[in-house]
Order: C-alpha cells, then structure tokens, then sequence
C-alpha cells in the first residue's frame, strides 16, 4: 500500500481494541489502528494490558483432554462395531 | 468409500480433534462424566454423518458444531437454572482503569493459578462461556466460532467483549482480595 493510514482518534482506536489483538481486522484498519499506537502511549498501554489479558486467559486455560478411557470406548465403538446404530 | 477407508479417513481428520471436542465439552457441561458421554455421542454423530463433510475443509469447526448441537439439543434443557446473559445488569468497567496506577502492565495477572481461570470461565453465563472457550482457549477465528455457535459476527464479538469484561473483574477483585495487587484508591 502506498498511502498512509488514515489518522484515528483513541476512541476509534479501542472501538477495534479486540479485533486488533485477535488479528481479526482487515490490513487497512489494522494498520489505522497501529499507526495510532505508534503515536499515542495511553492507548499502547491500554492495548498492551489487553494483549497480556488475552495471553494469560489462554495460556491459563489449558485443561486436559480426553482420557485413555474415553478414547478407547470411542475407538471400540467406531471400529469393532461399524454398523454404528442409531440411537 | 468402503468401510475400512472411511475408518481411516475419520481417523486422521476427525479424531486427531479429540482432545479439543472434550475441552470444550468439559467447559459445556460442568462435568467430565458428562463431557465424556457428549463427546462420545458427537464423534459418533459425526462418523455416521461423515458422507457431509467434505475433505479438507475445517474438519475441527464441523466437529465443534455437531458437539454443541448436542449439547444444546440434549443437556441444555436439562439445565435447571439458566442465567440469561441479556439480564445480566450492565458491563463492569475495564480493569485497566483500575490497575493503571499501581500495575499497568497487568503483571498480577501471573499470580492467578489455572484453576482459578477455569471456575471464572466456568461461572459465565452460558452464552458468554461458549464464546470464550471457542476463540480465547481453544483458539479458533471469528468465523469459525460464528459458524459453531451459529451466531452473527456482531452477535459474537458482544458476547467475547462483554465476557473479557466480566473475566477480568472477576479475576482482578479475587487478585486485590489475595493480594497479588493493590487495590486502586476509589
């Protein structure tokens, strides 16, 4: 792209704070939006908070997965069984 | 497609999502008992309907839609008591405001252990809940989480904001209370 970002205000910034950090913008608003970072610490601060936010949610979040058990009543289910009946 | 091919295509593309389907269900349910029969009837749901997905499109977000079908179809009105999320009394304000002064980087947010996060999560209106396990723990788009939830865009992005709010209140009042952070003066 050749042409600047066009120049957006805080409130425009954090209307897109969530689709910014979850890369859910288009490149144009995307890069709106980064350019208004670049420019401004209160709203750089605002985003870097939410970012750590977001991180933290899915890094804290991990549960276990199915268990040996289930995935061998699955299997068994599926393939010794094929005609799998309706319920 | 003879029944050992099929086995085996279902093998590759539908059961290497095992793990995520009991995640999610897990959160759905509240219950490993009960995550453990949901996912069982959707993966046997989605082999007999195997004919309908078609290879090398998102097999995971077809796998999470058949799930939550179930899920709403034979355990949600089970339910006793849902909390509606539009009765819900307004969003509580972001926490940054709170935390600016004394820790505005969000470092306190380190201290919470897991299972912490989990109940959070688990404690959010249903409707909330499924909008967070789908696009903050388990990762998927926009689109794909419209497309397992059958939502509209805005429908979801509401639901993800006003949900983050409500996460983040609950987790940074049960900081201050444990002392990872100050309370900001009122």
């Amino acid at each position: 792209m050749s042409s600047s970002p066009r120049d957006i205000s805080c409130h425009e910034a954090l209307e897109h704070l969530y689709e910014y950090l979850d890369h859910e913008l288009t490149p144009e608003v995307e890069a709106e939006v980064r350019g208004h970072l670049v420019a401004c610490v209160v709203c750089t601060s605002r985003f870097g908070f939410e970012e750590v936010f977001l991180k933290f949610l899915e890094a804290k979040s991990q549960a276990q997965g199915a268990s040996p058990e289930l995935r061998r009543r699955i299997l068994e289910r599926l393939f010794l069984d094929p005609d799998v009946p309706e319920r | 497609m003879d029944i050992a091919e099929k086995q085996a295509a279902f093998e590759r593309e539908a059961l290497i999502h095992l793990d995520v389907l009991y995640r999610v269900a897990v959160r759905l349910t509240g219950s490993a008992a009960d995550a453990d029969d949901l996912v069982q009837e959707a993966i046997l749901r989605a082999f007999r309907a195997w004919d309908q997905y078609r290879p090398g499109t998102n097999a995971r977000a077809w796998l999470l839609t058949i799930l939550r079908n179930q899920f709403v179809n034979d355990y949600r009105r089970r339910r006793r008591h849902q909390e509606a999320a539009e009765e819900i009394a307004g969003d509580p304000n972001a926490v940054f405001m709170s935390a600016r002064e004394v820790d505005p980087t969000g470092a306190f947010f380190d201290r919470i252990v897991d299972a912490k996060v989990l109940e959070a999560i688990d404690r959010l209106p249903e409707e909330f809940r499924e909008a967070v396990v789908l696009v903050d723990v388990e990762g998927l788009s926009y689109d794909e989480a419209t497309q397992v939830l059958e939502v509209p865009i805005g429908t979801l992005k509401s639901r993800l904001f006003r949900a983050r709010r409500r996460l983040q209140r609950e987790l940074y009042d049960y900081a201050v209370e444990m002392g990872y952070i100050k309370a900001s003066a009122p």
